[in-house]
């Protein structure tokens, strides 16, 4: 059982946990952990958006509306600040504008990722930003205890191992969950603490053999998944989602496994690293379609389902290409635009079933 | 490079593009009437045009003879300039498409090959001309190389790495970490580690040795044009301003885009010299200047005469502008004796790099030393740093300044963007309440 | 009468179309009305209709697909497809050389590409945005105070013609309204507005590209001033079938058929 998101935080806000809101995508949660800082991730609470339209234009990505419409409401269950990781011109933009001009009770805090291709100068700047970032932190939350921080890059560790195997399990079609099930669990580790975190991996049962022996799987590709009607959708449709390339998703764990942590400062900068291509690093085209492409080949799916958030320059820029490079190479796939506004369209449900028509009659031949 | 091709460039550089042009400028067509709310037109405006299409024109003669770089509005090119790449700006050209009226034509080629319509007309127009080869500017060279900031913008980044793949060509880019409080000893050392790594890239791409000596000089140059734009500039604090915010649009080019070498350094001379003596003869701009305004965010291509009349005629004037203020800005970081540090904290530390506190204090310092009557905010779709928070930097300068101001949603250069109706009324309406609180 | 019949019903968001062939996919009755605030009623009524016309019972339809986007309301359908296949099949059984279909309906505008035996291979879809279907062409028509037929003269397109730039209905509305009080002629400002549709329609196009012939098909397809524009920018003729709007219903029953006899 997965708790429930608002209940889970209102709960540990109530036990006296700091919580630190954090907006997408990638920062260096072990150190969070280290300072006992639960980061809540903010990526698209839900509710209306009325009180962010008077600060932001109609053009910015409704990620970036939603987190300041959470901002503004001051939630209880943030106590510990807010971070803003740098992501993209958007909420680069909004990490100042609530620090400098809007305004919160909580501190705001800002982590720089580096955008330069990796080599030795921008390892060594990583390593830089992972040291000035805990400077930041001790002058508010105390000095850092070594050993924790230690703990806390072995148990980052054993979750990241847990979610490879369980994300090999879905490619080989041996989890028993449908879309919207499979999700929870990977978006659970949004706010739910390391250690429950785990715990709730390791109860997932990895089967046999394969449960849906569907023919219709496919591999989403984007920011976040969709709204949970759409991935229910799919799952009526008989269609399995059995590999993601998303932000919210396998794009925050390393490609490889890691060696186990010696010094946890070096082991973080490698994780980075070796996180897969992503646009919001600016990661090189190839390498992005060359993650792709192997992707699909090894979860051997039958189509790529790209859920584009509107506004999102990042995504919008890489998925030009990525789509002609997949058409050339045969590869079926169905773009969707969201405003991230619940239910599903009934355009939607069109393109999707149209999609699933094209596929069978391709499969069938 | 081939010797033909070399002198080739250096004779038309010399004697053909200067001949051609004048034959040029004979055929000129009738120009358009101007609105007497304006007073006499800047003598420079006519070197300024020469320049510029010279070195539109060169580039035909540039394949053969020099390396091409295309290069971003924010990087330091001085390093490029030591290794002599000729350089193309293409958010320059974007912004020349833009205010020919072409910029639909354009991004409407990059949508059809499946650039989205969501995102910068800058880089929309530029992949539009790379898709196609058109440009408004006879003919402009392939990149051998791209050169890259995101000190302006991450989108510059993917832009730029769109090119580099359509292309194959090498992109070499210097990462900016944005200054979200301010700028750390291991950001600048970061910076200056990435210019010194470029330089042996540089040096096997063109089989040239880096001369440091040579470098200085560029630099140096760079810096004095810099000061030189930002000395014309503050000269607009006299009343009445010796010129408009939209002439400066156009005098920003030559900083932007030849910024270290000798004929921009040249042309700023004049430049300052002409608006100096303006200044002293008390000749404004306008006839009748009553209110002063500045303008915040980049300039809307398509409709600076519109807006140039609109206000003249209203005597209102645009004394100053956060975006040709822009060039100017953070060049006293420079410093010829420790030139990576110091050029890390120029190009790091400027306006669409820095936080929001920085721009709310510069615009309030702006606002005084130029005795700026209203505001003028463009949001416009296509730049996320530079739009983003606007309305909270109004917000705050109305109340604290009881400045009035107004934002027109529009864009750069993408003129579909553009809804005259809803514009022309918020401007009039804006115009009520300047002259209502001004006089009151 | 012991032929074993089959129907498509398309209940599109302005039209609800039926078409009924028989075994060997002769076209046996077509109907075209309005959609209802009931998709259901409206589906069983035209259904009634073309029984009528056809002369055939009820008992005697073997299959029914029902297509549209009411297409889950139609209680009496035996399967469902998506207009998008359906439009495919249907241009596919009218103009067997069609490579590429668009069609333009009431509220959507897609573009579908077809193998030579009418199978799907690819297709997009319009957003939102109501710019470039039938529905953009309705409002501006009601604006300028003309009926549809008048908007669709072809005559309009030969003339000059006016920038209409905005890619949103509501300012494109707004550029109609200020054309207007500069007292643009009507014949020029249709003819941005036909220019600007094709605008709209032809980055879809480039995104699934020509291949072979091209079919036009759903209710815009009877614009004949569009039709002209489209066909300037494709540089060669469009195959327009003589109903356009009954072309997904058609597909839908070639689908019911085949489902059939599967
Ligand atoms: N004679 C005509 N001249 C011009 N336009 C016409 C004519 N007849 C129909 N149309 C246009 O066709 C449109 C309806 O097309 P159609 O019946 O294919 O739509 P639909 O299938 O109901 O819609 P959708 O497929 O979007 O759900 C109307 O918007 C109308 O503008
Ligand atoms: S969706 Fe895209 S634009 Fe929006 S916050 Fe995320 S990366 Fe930035
Ligand atoms: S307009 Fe803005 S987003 Fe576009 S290139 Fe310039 S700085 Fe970047
Ligand atoms: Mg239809």
């Amino acid at each position: 059982m997965i708790p429930n998101r608002k209940k889970y935080l209102k709960q540990q806000a109530q036990n006296g946990q700091k919580i630190m809101g954090v907006l997408p995508a990638l920062y260096p949660r072990e150190l969070l952990w280290a300072f006992d800082i639960l980061p809540a991730e903010i990526w698209d609470p839900p509710g209306d958006i009325l009180r962010a339209n008077a600060h932001l234009q109609a053009t910015i990505c409704p990620i970036v509306k939603r987190g300041l419409e959470f901002i503004l409401k001051e939630s209880a269950s943030v106590n510990a600040g807010y971070l803003f990781p740098h992501t993209c011109d958007s909420l680069q933009n909004l990490a100042t504008q609530v620090k400098d001009l809007i305004g919160t009770s909580q501190p705001v805090y800002t982590f720089y990722n580096p955008k330069a291709q990796f080599n030795k100068t921008t390892r060594r700047y990583y390593l830089d930003l992972l040291q000035d970032f805990q400077t930041t932190l001790e002058t508010k939350f105390g000095p850092l205890n070594r050993a924790k921080l230690m703990a806390a890059c072995e148990l980052g560790s054993k979750i990241d191992i847990r979610w490879l195997t369980l994300q090999n399990a879905r490619r080989a079609d041996q989890l028993e969950l449908t879309n919207p099930e499979y999700f929870q669990l990977v978006r659970a580790g949004e706010y739910l603490k390391p250690e429950d975190y785990l715990t709730l991996l390791n109860q997932v049962e990895v089967q046999a053999g394969p449960v849906h022996q569907s023919n219709r799987r496919l591999l989403l590709s984007g920011i976040l998944p969709p709204h949970e009607e759409t991935l229910s959708f799919l799952d009526e449709l008989s269609v399995t989602i059995v590999a993601d390339d998303l932000l919210s998703g396998s794009r925050r764990f390393p490609i490889t496994q890691l060696d186990t942590p010696v010094d946890p400062f070096e082991y973080l900068t490698d994780r980075h690293f070796l996180l897969p291509p992503c646009s919001t690093r600016a990661s090189n085209l190839k390498e992005r379609i060359h993650h792709l492409q192997k992707m699909i080949s090894e979860s051997q799916v039958h189509g790529v389902l790209f859920n584009i958030i509107k506004f999102c320059e990042p995504e919008l820029f890489d998925h030009r290409f990525l789509v002609k490079t997949l058409k050339q190479n045969r590869v079926p796939l169905l773009s969707l635009e969201t405003e991230l506004l619940p239910g599903i369209s009934g355009q939607d449900r069109t393109r999707i079933e149209a999609f699933i028509e094209m596929l069978d009659e391709q499969v069938s031949g | 490079m081939s010797l033909v091709g070399k002198l080739k460039y250096q004779f038309m550089k010399d004697i053909g593009a200067p001949a051609l042009m004048s034959l040029k400028d004979l055929k000129q067509h009738r120009k358009r009437p101007v609105s007497p709310a304006f007073g006499p037109p800047l003598k420079t405006n006519k070197r300024l045009k020469e320049i510029l299409s010279r070195h539109y024109f060169l580039a035909r003669y540039v394949p053969g003879a020099k390396q091409v770089a295309w290069v971003t509005s924010g990087a330091p090119v001085e390093l490029l300039r030591a290794f002599d790449f000729y350089t193309i700006y293409p958010e320059n050209h974007s912004a020349l498409v833009g205010a020919k009226k072409q910029g639909a034509d354009y991004c409407t080629i990059a949508e059809n090959d499946g650039f989205s319509q969501d995102l910068c007309s800058y880089a929309r127009i530029d992949l539009g001309h790379m898709l196609s080869g058109k440009t408004p500017a006879g003919k402009l060279p392939k990149p051998d190389l791209l050169f890259c900031s995101n000190n302006i913008c991450q989108t510059v980044l993917y832009w730029y790495k769109a090119i580099a793949h359509e292309l194959d060509i090498p992109l070499i880019h210097f990462d900016v970490p944005f200054v979200a409080v301010e700028q750390s000893e291991a950001d600048v050392r970061y910076l200056a580690q990435q210019l010194l790594d470029m330089i042996p890239i540089l040096e096997q791409f063109t089989g040239k040795v880096f001369d440091l000596k040579q470098f200085e000089i560029i630099l140096k140059r760079s810096q004095e044009s810099s000061q030189t734009w930002g000395k014309i500039l503050e000269l607009m604090q006299a009343k009445p301003a010796p010129m408009t915010i939209f002439d400066a649009f156009g005098h920003l080019a030559p900083v932007v885009s030849l910024r270290g070498l000798p004929v921009a350094q040249d042309y700023y001379d004049l430049l300052l010299k002409e608006v100096d003596e303006r200044v002293n003869k008390g000749i404004g701009a306008i006839t009748n200047e009553r209110y002063r305004l500045i303008w915040d965010n980049i300039a809307v291509w398509y409709q600076v005469r519109y807006l140039a009349t609109f206000f003249a005629e209203r005597n209102m004037n645009f004394v100053t502008a956060t975006y040709t203020n822009a060039w100017a800005e953070t060049t006293g970081y420079l410093d010829i004796k420790d030139p990576w540090s110091s050029m890390a904290k120029t190009y790091g530390q400027i306006i669409l790099n820095n936080n929001l506190k920085h721009r709310l204090g510069l615009m309030r310092k702006m606002i005084k030393n130029f005795g700026v009557d209203g505001m003028v905010m463009h949001s416009t779709r296509s730049c996320k740093p530079y739009s983003v928070g606007q309305f909270d930097l109004r917000k705050a300068l109305s109340a604290e300044l009881k400045l009035p101001a107004v934002i027109i949603d529009a864009d750069i250069a993408d003129e579909r963007v553009w809804s005259q109706q809803q514009i022309q009324t918020r401007l009039e309406a804006f115009c009520e309440t300047l002259e209502d609180t001004t006089l009151g | 009468m012991a032929d074993n019949c089959f129907a498509g019903v398309d209940v599109g968001s302005l039209s609800t179309d039926v078409v009924i062939i028989n075994a060997s996919g002769k076209c046996l009755a077509e109907v075209v009305i309005a959609t209802g605030l009931n998709g259901g009623e409206t589906a069983q009524k035209a259904f009634d209709q073309s029984l009528n016309q056809a002369g055939l019972a009820q008992e005697q339809i073997k299959a029914v697909t029902a297509t549209g986007y009411g297409r889950a309301s139609v209680a009496f359908a035996t399967g469902k497809t998506t207009e998008i296949s359906c439009h495919g099949v249907g241009a596919h059984h009218l103009f067997p050389n069609t490579g590429t279909v668009i069609d333009i309906g009431g509220q959507d505008s897609k573009v579908i590409q077809v193998d030579e035996r009418g199978r799907m291979l690819d297709f997009t879809m319009n957003d939102k945005c109501a710019a470039g279907t039938g529905r953009f062409l309705e409002v501006m028509a009601h604006r300028l105070e003309l009926g549809l037929n008048e908007l669709s003269d072809p005559l309009n397109i030969k003339g000059e013609t006016v920038q209409i730039s905005s890619t949103c209905t509501v300012f494109a509305e707004s550029e109609v309204i200020s054309l207007l009080a500069k007292q643009t002629p009507r014949e020029q400002i249709v003819n941005g507005l036909q220019r600007s549709i094709v605008n709209r329609i032809w980055s879809m196009v480039t995104s699934i590209g020509i291949h072979g012939e091209v079919t036009l098909t759903g209710g815009v397809a009877n614009n004949q001033g569009l039709v002209l524009v489209l066909e300037e920018k494709l540089g060669k003729k469009l195959n327009v079938p003589e109903n356009p709007q009954t072309v997904g219903a058609l597909g839908a029953a070639h689908i019911a058929l085949r489902g059939y006899h599967k």
